[in-house]
């Protein structure tokens, strides 16, 4: 095994008696490049300051090259690692070659070794980052892209075997974003350094990163492989995001869609068990939005039947919603209509997603019929125009036979989670103060009055 | 070794212009000198004030005498004496003093990031005209007078020093916390230097010259002592100079560069308060020259502090010369405090940059 070029073990930070980082341990290896992810206030910075020496660590270690961190001196320590600050102040009267020539004081400094060999290192770096054109401008006239990838070029130019960037997309538009990732991939691959890179944009971090370290309160919550490490359970208990994961079919590698977010000032949910349950009838895409917002609104869902491959399906699946599955253009089997009405037998609460129906699917109604009568049957309302009964008028009679027994006609998604506020016991607490997520991944200090963790 | 690199971006001043413009400096600041030795409240003519300048230096090797022929030569001794004895040792004073100065305010400027930071305006000035006050006003110290004078100088200049840098260490602070702490800290010892001279108990020091400065004092030894201290100082600093450069990048780049920026910063403060207090010792108060000269400096060759530092000597001692000009001939008869035409110019120049930038901050400079 290849000896790693940074190995941070148990570090914690803390900032009077606030820890800003509290044991984190992970090792990056020659020409891997880790993601540092993380909402924000979750630690990244202070870690990536820790290792090269501005935090002292409250507890753990930082072995820089073979050398614990708190034992180099400042020059030994520029040697090994460079750090890209989120925000400098520019130096804007000096010429970027100027600019770069800065990352070679380490090396050189004032005992100025050779000028040919920082002529070329300074070169070399420009060129890498693709600012060699540059070379002559004032900072001040850079635009925002162009000075992100000086100030790489100077990171690039201090020839450290670690590199530790704070944010280095920030202010860059797609194209910058992807291209300065790119560049710093290739220079971990080309040139066997450790780079460290603290990214919000978690579909960037996927793309790039050969692991995502997360952070969340200072604690590393999860490490390895984007295609391990990212899920919508990750996503949600972190970042306090509802979002869709999918596989690039391209790349093989994970990226994710973000659905609308609570409002934040609502915090993660937080829901006692047991959670209302309801079970959602859906398919054909109907559930888009449905199923996103009854899980942000913290109830217990099943699906069925649905078609398999359906987009209704993965959806589900992705959250590990208990799904019935039926292979689609077949009539439904009646294990997998038995399996529904099961579900629809335990729930709180059904809801019906304005799915096409057929004369496959139309089980998925009639067996509604008589079977819900003590519970809330809500039914969100078809877009007027659009035809959705292709079972000759079966649909439509069965639709309106429910809403004769009790069923309730809504409009949309969230008159249908208001509707069932209304009608079920709150599934969620209110007892949180504003902050990070939290989840069960996160390990909480217990509160006062605060609610259950999810799962 | 690899040399598949493409050739570095040429330079963009060769070293020839350098050298050229140093000589014509060199060229400029000798005729200065030797111009302003002709100029004062006693007239004596330009050319035999300029020929009593060249006669002394050269050993009395040129010339018959001193003032060439036709002049009287009890009225040659005077002159010679005015020329010789008053005013060079005055004009020296002001070319270290200047430059001293110069130093202090680039350093200062540098270190705190700062561009309006000057000894006067952080109150070091008045701290090290305290301390050195102190040893006429008590009467310290009466034969090693002209080593107790900058050492005093250095320690009062220290207190205004240290509780700058306490107010600047605080990152957070905006830059115009550290002008108003140094607004304060000036009234603040001035305050109290203005109490010590008008008590004087020793009655031999006037007020105007501490608060005012002058050049009148000037020695031979004295200015021997002061251009050793800018000599030391000028090294030092110099040595510094790419260290401040990256200083401009924050601390924390700054020390992620290799360089220690709090260590730095203390010996560049250390520094730069010895400074003032080597000028202000023989000086008085002179203000606006740290700030007025690093400007100049950094109109014409940059940002590079490396260049900036050993320019900027060179500029506040010309500056100083000139207002000690300007000081010898603006009241008719009179010499005026030498910090009155340097308070005139630096003041003006101060509200320039304050409301050409619109802005006191720190890395306003840049084009709107």
């Amino acid at each position: 095994m290849i000896a790693p070029l940074l190995d941070v073990r148990g570090a914690t930070v803390r900032y009077g008696a606030r820890p800003a980082v509290t044991g984190v341990s992970f090792t990056v290896e020659p020409g891997s490049l880790l993601a540092l992810a993380g909402p924000n206030g979750s630690g990244k910075s202070s870690l990536l300051r820790a290792v090269i020496g501005l935090e002292p660590l409250a507890e753990g270690s930082i072995v820089l090259t073979g050398d614990p961190v708190d034992g180099l001196d400042i020059r030994t320590r520029a040697r090994r690692a460079a750090w890209m600050p989120q925000d400098e102040p520019a130096g804007d009267n000096v010429r970027a070659a100027a600019y770069v020539r800065y990352g070679r004081h380490p090396a050189t400094g004032r005992d100025a070794g050779s000028r040919e060999a920082d002529d070329g290192a300074v070169t070399a770096a420009m060129t890498l980052a693709g600012t060699a054109e540059l070379a002559d401008r004032p900072v001040w006239s850079l635009s925002g892209g162009e000075r992100q990838r000086v100030r790489l070029a100077r990171v690039v130019a201090q020839a450290t075997p670690v590199l530790l960037l704070d944010e280095p997309t920030a202010h860059l538009d797609v194209g910058h974003q992807l291209d300065v990732l790119d560049r710093l991939r290739r220079l971990a691959r080309d040139e066997h350094r450790a780079v460290v890179v603290a990214l919000h944009d978690l579909n960037l971090a996927a793309r790039f990163a050969d692991r995502i370290a997360v952070l969340a309160r200072g604690r590393l919550v999860a490490l390895g492989p984007p295609a391990d490490v990212l899920s919508p359970e990750l996503l949600y208990e972190v970042w306090g995001i509802v979002a869709t994961l999918r596989t690039d079919p391209r790349s093989r590698l994970p990226y994710l869609i973000p659905e609308l977010p609570r409002p934040l000032d609502e915090g993660p949910v937080r829901s006692t068990p047991p959670r209302p349950r309801v079970h959602l009838v859906a398919g054909g895409g109907s559930a888009a939005d449905l199923l996103p917002a009854l899980l942000a609104a913290g109830y217990e869902l099943s699906a069925g039947t649905l078609p398999l491959f359906d987009s209704d399906t993965e959806l589900a699946d992705a959250w590990h919603v208990p799904t019935v599955e039926e292979v689609p253009f077949a009539p439904l089997s009646d294990a997998a209509r038995d399996q529904t009405r099961r579900f629809v037998a335990a729930c709180d609460a059904v809801v019906v997603a304005p799915f096409p129906v057929g004369p496959t699917n139309l089980a998925n109604l009639t067996d509604l019929v008589g079977a819900a009568l003590d519970r809330p049957l809500l039914l969100v309302a078809h877009t007027p125009g659009t035809p959705w009964d292709f079972a000759e008028g079966a649909g439509e009679r069965v639709r309106a036979e429910l809403l004769a027994q009790g069923g309730r006609e809504l409009p949309g998604a969230a008159a249908v989670v208001e509707e069932l506020r209304r009608l079920l016991p709150q599934p969620r607490t209110t007892s949180r103060g504003a902050g990070a997520p939290g989840g069960r991944l996160i390990d909480r200090p217990p509160r006062e009055g605060g609610g259950g963790s999810i799962g | 070794m690899d040399r598949g690199i493409p050739p570095a971006p040429a330079r963009t001043t060769p070293r020839s212009t350098w050298v050229f413009a140093a000589l014509v400096s060199a060229a400029g600041l000798a005729a200065f000198v030797v111009g302003s030795a002709a100029i004062g409240p006693v007239a004596i003519p330009p050319a035999t004030a300029i020929g009593i300048v060249v006669h002394e230096l050269t050993g009395g090797a040129v010339g018959a005498g001193a003032c060439g022929s036709g002049v009287d030569p009890a009225q040659c001794a005077i002159w010679v004496e005015i020329v010789w004895d008053a005013r060079m040792p005055a004009i020296l004073l002001a070319l270290v003093a200047g430059a001293a100065l110069g130093l202090s305010g680039a350093t200062l400027q540098g270190t705190f990031r700062n561009p309006l930071a000057d000894p006067y305006l952080l109150g070091l000035s008045a701290g090290a005209a305290l301390g050195a006050s102190s040893v006429y006003t008590f009467d310290l110290f009466a034969a090693e007078r002209g080593l107790a004078l900058p050492a005093f100088a250095f320690a009062g200049g220290l207190v205004p020093g240290l509780l700058v840098y306490a107010a600047a260490r605080d990152g957070r602070r905006s830059p115009e916390t550290l002008l108003l702490t140094g607004v304060a800290l000036n009234a603040l010892f001035s305050s109290v230097l203005s109490s010590l001279l008008l008590y004087n108990p020793a009655g031999n020091v006037p007020l105007s010259f501490w608060l005012l400065g002058g050049l009148g004092d000037a020695s031979w030894v004295n200015d021997a002592l002061v251009f050793a201290v800018v000599l030391a100082i000028g090294a030092g600093t110099s040595l510094a100079g790419s260290e401040l450069n990256l200083l401009q990048l924050g601390p924390d780049v700054a020390q992620s560069l290799g360089v220690d920026a709090r260590r730095t910063t203390r010996r560049l403060i250390l520094l730069a308060t010895l400074a003032t207090a080597a000028a202000v010792a023989f000086t008085g108060i002179v203000g606006f020259v740290g700030l007025i000269a690093p400007h100049l400096v950094r109109r014409i060759v940059g940002v590079d502090y490396r260049r900036i530092l050993p320019l900027t000597a060179l500029g506040g001692g010309a500056f100083l010369l000139g207002a000690w000009d300007v000081a010898q001939v603006v009241v008719p008869s009179v010499v005026i405090p030498v910090g009155i035409p340097t308070a005139f110019a630096g003041a003006s120049f101060f509200l320039y940059l304050l409301y050409r930038r619109g802005g006191v901050g720190p890395r306003s400079e840049r084009a709107p």
